[in-house]
């Protein structure tokens, strides 16, 4: 399956759930409502026809208008590709675990906690992973984030 | 062998005997700065210089260093790399466990002031002189073998010039 048809797959499947964004020759990168996620990751995995049975990454951003959980997947037995990503609004940066669909996802859910504060529910483990265990400055991947002796890059 | 040649300069034979007197301080202190050992602590780029140094091209050995892989037998902590704030305790702990007297080379960029870490980051330590004592900085990104080798040269006349008393004091 070539990124167009798997692009043109996925669209049709699922009940429109994935809406396909413009990612010229990149792997296809699809938007999901964070209602939708857990329900989509199952979908993804149990398809026949992909098998997205691999979790690649979890990236979390942040755009200064609100967050994004960007999930990379991949398919060992078919030899695909597809990352997805979920909108988070400031003032409810929540997300469902996906533990459940891929195990693998535990650290980077824990991670994307600890440094941009976007709350994982049903973790079941969500605790200090990369910062110094006495940390007690926020979340240092935030946009607005400041410290006292953090010093940002001067406009040159 | 600079201690054997330099024994003749400062001792004053005694005619027919084979004893010779000397100052104390100046042997000790000969024997200290020709036998630096070093804490192996590398933790970042400036570890594979360090290496470089250590290995048969630069001879770091001609100048009496030689690697230890603990903080007890070490009088020299060569501080090769990165320090983030998670690091900087576990850095002090070292420096702690060493025997006095002891001494601190700030290798590379980042050791001296952060480096290019200085900007836009929440990680690193900005000078590990925040945590310990630096005796030597070696600027650089990362040093070339031969800065360190002047650095260590630069440290060992340091500590021949140091007086009995100050090392006796510390």
């Amino acid at each position: 399956m070539t990124k167009d048809e798997l692009k043109d797959y996925v669209s049709s499947h699922f009940d429109g759930k994935l809406t396909p964004l413009d990612t010229g020759r990149y792997d296809p990168m699809f938007q999901v409502k964070s209602e939708d996620l857990m329900e989509v990751a199952r979908a993804l995995k149990a398809d026949e026809n992909l098998q997205f049975d691999y979790l690649c990454n979890l990236a979390g951003v942040d755009t200064k208008e609100h967050f994004e959980a960007v999930y990379s997947i991949a398919s060992i037995s078919n030899n695909l590709r597809l990352d997805f990503k979920v909108i988070l609004p400031y003032d409810k940066a929540e997300i469902e675990s996906v533990q459940e669909v891929w195990p693998g996802i535990n650290w980077y859910e824990r991670e994307i906690w600890e440094l941009y504060g976007i709350n994982v529910l049903n973790h079941g483990n969500l605790k200090r992973f990369l910062l110094p265990d006495d940390w007690d400055q926020g979340h240092p991947m935030r946009k607005d984030w400041d410290a006292p002796d953090f010093e940002r890059m001067p406009e040159f | 062998m600079g201690i054997i040649r330099k024994v003749p300069h400062y001792a004053e034979k005694i005619p027919g005997g084979g004893i010779i007197t000397t100052a104390l301080e100046t042997v000790l202190h000969q024997a200290q700065a020709k036998s630096l050992w070093y804490l192996l602590f590398g933790t970042a780029c400036c570890a594979i210089e360090l290496m470089c140094t250590g290995a048969s091209r630069y001879d770091f050995d001609r100048l009496g260093m030689i690697y230890r892989a603990t903080p007890r037998q070490s009088d020299l902590i060569i501080v090769a790399g990165t320090i983030t704030k998670k690091m900087a305790p576990r850095l002090r702990r070292l420096y702690d466990q060493m025997a006095e007297p002891r001494y601190v080379i700030a290798m590379g960029g980042c050791t001296i002031s952060g480096g290019p870490f200085y900007y836009d980051s929440y990680a690193v330590e900005k000078g590990i002189d925040h945590i310990i004592p630096v005796d030597i900085y070696i600027p650089g990104c990362p040093p070339r073998p031969e800065s360190l080798l002047e650095g260590c040269i630069h440290l060992q006349e340091k500590i021949k010039k140091q007086k009995l008393s100050d090392w006796q004091e510390k």
